[in-house]
């Protein structure tokens, strides 16, 4: 749903929904993009990466809220040797900041974010691409990531996701 | 008895000569190189309008492909190498499917490239994204066919490889790491042509140093596996660093200089233009004829063989017809691409630093600064767009710009080891390149903002001098 709030606030607003914190940019992106798809979102538009459904206008975005105080984000380093960031809500002054949260960001937040980004993957391929067995081209597109049982997991958080009510119900996959 | 097919020859300024062999893998990818979809990008210049500032970046999409193929076989030498000293078998198909992908890799670049592009993503036209199309150009066709003697799903893995995957196994490094063939070949390519001198590369040193190492790869906080990739090793010390400086060089000078730029908007927002009335029913007005290609694509974008049919050439085609247009916004722009009257460019970074003084080197100063000057470059957008959308009738009136990019490429979401430059120690760590270098490490993410308007619109100007003016004023004591 697009609105005349600026980008930067409703990349804030997506914080907000998920409980005023996210932990991780693919957990960002994968939420955003799920909102999006059940009629929840803040009107970015998504395209497919080798990583799963993403959106620069959210990136940039979020930047921006960054810069005017609406996130705070804090960049950690990984027992694995990257970096992850958290993001959270906050007013002007830097104070969280909570509205009414979204059960179905907030579900998807606590989601692990290998299954989460398989799930919203599978997604996109059914809506945007046309898929039948959006999880077989998930998996063939992802073979390392959908691997160990992590699909049949992803199914499994998909299935709690779809089970939450919102405008849009997230297409019938599992 | 068939005889064999004839090896083949391309000369080229940056490789010299590149050969197609006889054998039956290079004979199909010179097959490849002879469909309309390939030779369709001798049309379209790798670096669209940059020879508006140099005259001798001419040079095509067409020499770029068939020399990353010829990158990439070098390449994959150091890969073959790697794997016999393990005493592993080379995996043939998977080493054929990543030199297949470097050879038509930027099978889809529309005209002018990332120009058209941005046409794509404002009006969410599926085949305005070069990806798309070169996944469409790759499965089906002409290539798709040339492709097939390579075995019956061959062309759909090479699409799959080069657009819907990211990089699984180690032969997918000359296609997808930090030192792919692609990197390798536009960083010497682009700036030979362009005649720039700050963006040399030590190219046979940085090969010769490039080793086979295995990262950790994850997802946020979560660890994923390993994956084996290209690292540099101890002694390419300084031919890592020339590399991430030179790219560094190319941004400003080459790839995002302000004129170049300028003209990309102009383009951008010609053919935007030229869209919405071809969309309207007004194709006569914009002074084009309905079988025009560009009309044609316009009228029905998702369909390929209107994509097929654009190209540079196209677009220069029709410019005398667009300079006569009976629509001011598009004879307005069209003339401006002729007679190269660029915009006047407002930079309104470098504005903002020459005011608020020289960064703080403290990291809490450092982080202050910048996100100031972030928020005041953003509100400096906001306002100049409101400005411009009320003001402006048949083409923006003030054109915005603004990006930044980092010496990386892209390859997982959360930030690690494969999306840095990586070396190996002489110790045998795996470090970052910017861990052991102060050069690299002191460097920033290059980042630009900057607003056009044309030469004779002091109006849109004024505009833009007092919304900088007022609005660094209004900030510039806040925190």
């Amino acid at each position: 749903m697009q609105t005349n709030r600026s980008d930067r606030e409703r990349a804030a607003q997506i914080v907000r929904d998920a409980g005023g914190r996210i932990v991780g940019r693919t957990r960002m992106q994968k939420i955003a993009f799920l909102l999006e798809l059940t009629g929840l979102g803040e009107g970015f538009h998504f395209e497919y990466k080798h990583y799963g459904p993403y959106s620069d206008e959210l990136t940039k975005a979020i930047r921006a809220a960054a810069a005017f105080g609406l996130v705070n984000v804090d960049e950690q380093q990984t027992s694995w040797g990257g970096w992850y960031s958290t993001y959270s809500a906050a007013d002007q002054r830097g104070k969280l900041s909570l509205k009414e949260p979204v059960s179905l960001a907030m579900e998807a937040a606590k989601l692990d974010p290998v299954e989460l980004e398989l799930a919203a993957t599978a997604a996109y391929l059914k809506i945007f691409e046309g898929y039948d067995d959006p999880w077989s081209e998930t998996a063939r597109r992802k073979p390392e990531k959908a691997a160990n049982g992590r699909l049949e997991s992803a199914k499994a958080a998909y299935r709690q996701l779809m089970s939450i009510e919102a405008p849009r119900r997230l297409p019938n996959i599992v | 008895m068939a005889k064999a097919p004839k090896p083949q020859r391309i000369r080229d300024p940056l490789h010299n000569l590149i050969p197609f062999g006889s054998d039956q893998f290079e004979h199909c990818l010179w097959k490849v190189v002879q469909t309309r979809p390939f030779q369709r990008l001798r049309r379209v210049k790798q670096l669209g309008f940059s020879e508006f500032v140099y005259p001798g970046a001419t040079h095509t999409r067409f020499s770029h492909c068939v020399g990353v193929f010829h990158t990439a076989r070098q390449l994959m030498e150091i890969i073959e190498r790697h794997i016999k000293s393990g005493g592993q078998q080379v995996k043939t198909h998977q080493l054929q499917l990543a030199l297949a992908g470097a050879l038509v890799h930027d099978l889809g670049h529309g005209m002018f490239s990332h120009a058209f592009e941005d046409v794509g993503r404002a009006l969410d036209l599926k085949y305005a994204r070069h990806e798309h199309v070169s996944d469409a150009l790759i499965r089906s066709g002409e290539v798709a066919e040339a492709l097939g003697d390579l075995g019956t799903s061959f062309a759909d893995e090479v699409a799959t490889l080069i657009n819907q995957r990211g990089p699984e196994t180690l032969y997918d490094a000359v296609v997808s790491s930090q030192f792919d063939a692609d990197r390798l070949d536009y960083m010497r390519r682009d700036s030979l042509m362009a005649g720039v001198q700050n963006g040399g590369i030590d190219f046979t040193w940085l090969v010769a140093n490039l080793e086979v190492g295995t990262l950790p790869r994850g997802v946020d906080e979560k660890k994923l596996g390993d994956l084996e990739t290209f690292v540099l090793g101890p002694k390419a010390m300084q031919a890592a660093e020339t590399f991430v400086l030179s790219l560094f060089q190319l941004y400003p000078s080459l790839y995002f200089h302000k004129a170049t730029r300028g003209a990309e908007k102009v383009f951008t927002a010609l053919i935007l233009r030229l869209i919405r009335l071809a969309q309207d029913g007004q194709s006569t007005k914009a002074g084009l004829p309905d079988f025009h290609p560009i009309i044609k694509f316009a009228r029905d974008p998702n369909n390929l063989e209107n994509v097929l049919n654009l190209d540079d050439a196209v677009f220069w085609g029709a410019l005398p017809m667009l300079c006569d247009s009976a629509d001011e916004g598009v004879r307005h722009l069209a003339l401006s691409l002729r007679d190269r009257r660029l915009l006047k460019c407002r930079d309104v970074r470098n504005f903002l630093i020459a005011e608020l003084g020289v960064r703080p080197a403290d990291a809490a100063g450092k982080k202050a600064w910048e996100t100031k000057m972030a928020r005041i470059e953003e509100l400096i957008i906001e306002r100049s767009r409101e400005w411009s959308d009320k003001h402006s009738k048949a083409a923006p009136r003030i054109l915005i710009d603004q990006e930044e990019r980092d010496p990386y490429k892209r390859f997982q979401e959360s930030k690690g080891p494969l999306n840095q430059i990586r070396m190996r120690t002489s110790s045998g760590k795996i470090l970052d390149v910017a861990e052991c270098s102060p050069v690299v490490a002191a460097l920033e993410t290059f980042k630009l903002c900057r607003l056009y308007a044309a030469a004779g619109d002091s109006e849109a100007m004024e505009a833009i001098e007092q919304i900088a003016g007022s609005t660094l004023k209004e900030n510039q004591g806040a925190d």
